[in-house]
């Protein structure tokens, strides 16, 4: 080019655009951190009240679970259901918003590309399910008296399962078409196979069909990958457990990928 | 010289509608270019395209030499859009919408800061760079997505009605600013529905219809297509029928008693000076002769109608 492009301030880009990429982590991050009483506050109230109900009232009339208590076997479950929301509604409603705003665009019109424009959003729900479910995790610890076995374990399944309902939630806000359409995928297969993903029970004490059919559920193994970090005990096998999470996480952040690239529901 | 913009061969099909059809336009470096057209002909479709907002069905389609599907992230830097709806997040504050912005381009935090302070202050919006965006009256946030396209400084500044539902103190002040621009060598391309904008503002037009580019010209030379001109005449005291005899041979609008009228005439046939020189013959005295309406705008109805 010549020396007339001297006035433009945007930089020839050959290697990526990392710094619009950082910038794009920290806009998210600043859009959860700027309303913490919204986004922070109220998994952290929910866990206490959880604790508090199942632990250490009706918990204390159940027998122990797997040889532990059952409040502590309690405490794994919800700081995983406290991740998986955290992740999904960050992704979901940044992306949404952006596209019923509008403002979708100042990244389609910057020097980002669609992966770096993809992963930023994704990782700024990959940020929030991180901050949810330490935040969480250090109130149940303190409120429970439960202490972490393996803590790059459980560190292992916060990120990548925060990674896999980001990527989720990024779907499901690139989807949807209305505010009722966004509620759907979490009120419709969230909720249901969050609660009937182990959270509250081991898988053992159901009947034995319904045992079958709690299998197919990927979040069971997600809770019990955390249990295992935190309690040592699971009814899923470790490397199960791992293989599913990353499988989980893998194809929809590929799904994101490439819809996003072909502009769908973003370009015209 | 590499042009500025350069399109060709441009298609964009919808499964039921065609809403370019096989386009071609090239804009230089430097130029003040309108695109005009009635609604839907096109223009935010073409816009759309060139910034990355809609894949194109068929051709060619470059900025400064760059392809923008192959060489996306040089074209990108290069181009600003001032897109006609306000699409920013209202809940951000004004500043740092800016400095997000620059940063989307690569810029640094510091540069980003620097040059955010420098176009609020430009744009008369210092005051209001901690204000959220929602709290912005009509006027600022028209000013606000301007300075949002000029933070990484384009070449090229795209601007989809920019004056669309402003008053007339901050559009005067919007033409002054893109004049300045454009004299200091940002090349722009501007749609509009504002026939005056365009013929104030433009050294060069395209007017798009259906899809297709039906006219490309220099704004002078598009006025000169007109062959029928119409000149309105105040005179200082009522005319009389006598008077209005001699111009038989021409269309004359006149209200009995009235001291206006209009004479529309073919500039093949005849000319304003001929007008003027039967108009003094006749005794009158004028007070004022203006243009009926605007030329522009009569070349656009006639190469636009259906």
């Amino acid at each position: 080019m010549s020396s007339s492009d001297e006035h433009i301030y945007a930089p020839k880009l050959r290697r990526g655009n990392f710094v619009g990429f950082k910038t794009l982590v920290m806009r998210e991050c600043h859009r959860f951190l700027r309303v913490w009483n919204q986004t922070l506050v109220p998994p952290l109230i929910t866990t206490v009240l959880y604790i508090l109900i199942f632990g250490y009232s009706l918990g204390s009339r159940i027998t122990e679970v797997q040889n532990v208590s059952y409040m502590e076997f309690l405490v794994p479950g919800l700081v995983m259901m406290s991740v998986i929301g955290g992740a999904y509604q960050n992704t979901s409603s940044s992306l949404y918003i952006a596209r019923f705003h509008g403002n979708i665009q100042e990244l389609l019109v910057s020097s980002m590309s669609s992966f770096e424009i993809v992963l930023g959003i994704i990782l700024g729900g990959v940020a929030r399910g991180i901050c949810t479910g330490v935040i969480v995790s250090i109130v149940a610890v303190v409120m429970a008296g439960v202490q972490i076995l393996h803590l790059p374990t459980a560190l292992f399944f916060i990120v990548v399962v925060s990674l896999a309902f980001a990527s989720f939630g990024f779907l499901s806000g690139l989807w949807a078409e209305d505010f009722d359409r966004l509620s759907l995928f979490q009120t419709y297969v969230l909720t249901p196979l969050t609660y009937l993903g182990g959270v509250f029970f081991s898988v053992g004490m159901l009947p034995v069909i319904w045992q079958k059919i709690a299998m197919a559920n990927p979040i069971l193994y997600f809770v019990n990958g955390l249990r295992y970090a935190f309690l040592g005990i699971s009814d899923i096998s470790l490397p199960v457990a791992i293989v599913t999470v990353l499988f989980a996480a893998i194809v929809p952040f590929i799904a994101c990928c490439v819809l996003f690239h072909r502009g769908y529901h973003i370009k015209t | 010289m590499t042009p500025a913009v350069q399109i060709s061969k441009l298609d964009k099909r919808y499964p039921d509608v065609t809403a370019l059809d096989g386009i071609a336009l090239e804009i230089q470096p430097g130029d003040f270019y309108g695109l005009l057209g009635p609604n839907g002909a096109g223009k935010t479709t073409t816009i759309n395209i060139l910034t990355g907002l809609c894949n194109k069905t068929a051709g060619d389609v470059a900025i400064f030499g760059h392809d923008i599907v192959d060489d996306y992230r040089d074209c990108r830097r290069l181009v600003g859009l001032v897109p006609q709806e306000f699409n920013f997040d209202v809940f951000v504050r004004l500043r740092h919408m800016l400095v997000f912005q620059g940063g989307f381009f690569g810029l640094s935090r510091s540069i980003c800061e620097a040059r955010a302070d420098e176009l609020l202050a430009e744009f008369d919006l210092t005051d209001k760079a901690d204000t959220q965006l929602r709290n912005l009256s009509g006027g600022m946030k028209r000013r606000a997505i301007i300075t949002r396209a000029l933070m990484h400084r384009p070449k090229i500044l795209i601007l989809d009605e920019p004056t669309a539902g402003v008053d007339v103190d901050l559009r005067r002040s919007l033409w002054q600013y893109l004049r300045r621009l454009n004299a200091e060598g940002t090349t722009i391309l501007l749609t509009t529905h504002y026939i005056e904008e365009a013929e104030a503002l433009c050294d060069r037009i395209a007017i798009i219809n259906e899809g297709c580019i039906v006219a490309v010209d220099t704004t002078r030379n598009l006025v000169a297509r007109l062959t029928t001109e119409a000149v309105h005449i105040t005179l200082a005291v009522p005319s009389t029928n006598g008077m209005l005899e001699n111009f038989d041979d021409l269309q004359v609008e006149a209200t009995a008693g009235s001291n206006e009228f209009t004479v529309t005439f073919d500039r093949r046939q005849t000319s304003y000076h001929s007008i003027l020189e039967r108009l003094i013959a006749t005794g009158v005295r004028i007070d004022n002769i203006r243009p009926a309406g605007n030329q522009l705008e009569q070349v656009f109805v006639s190469l636009t109608k259906q």
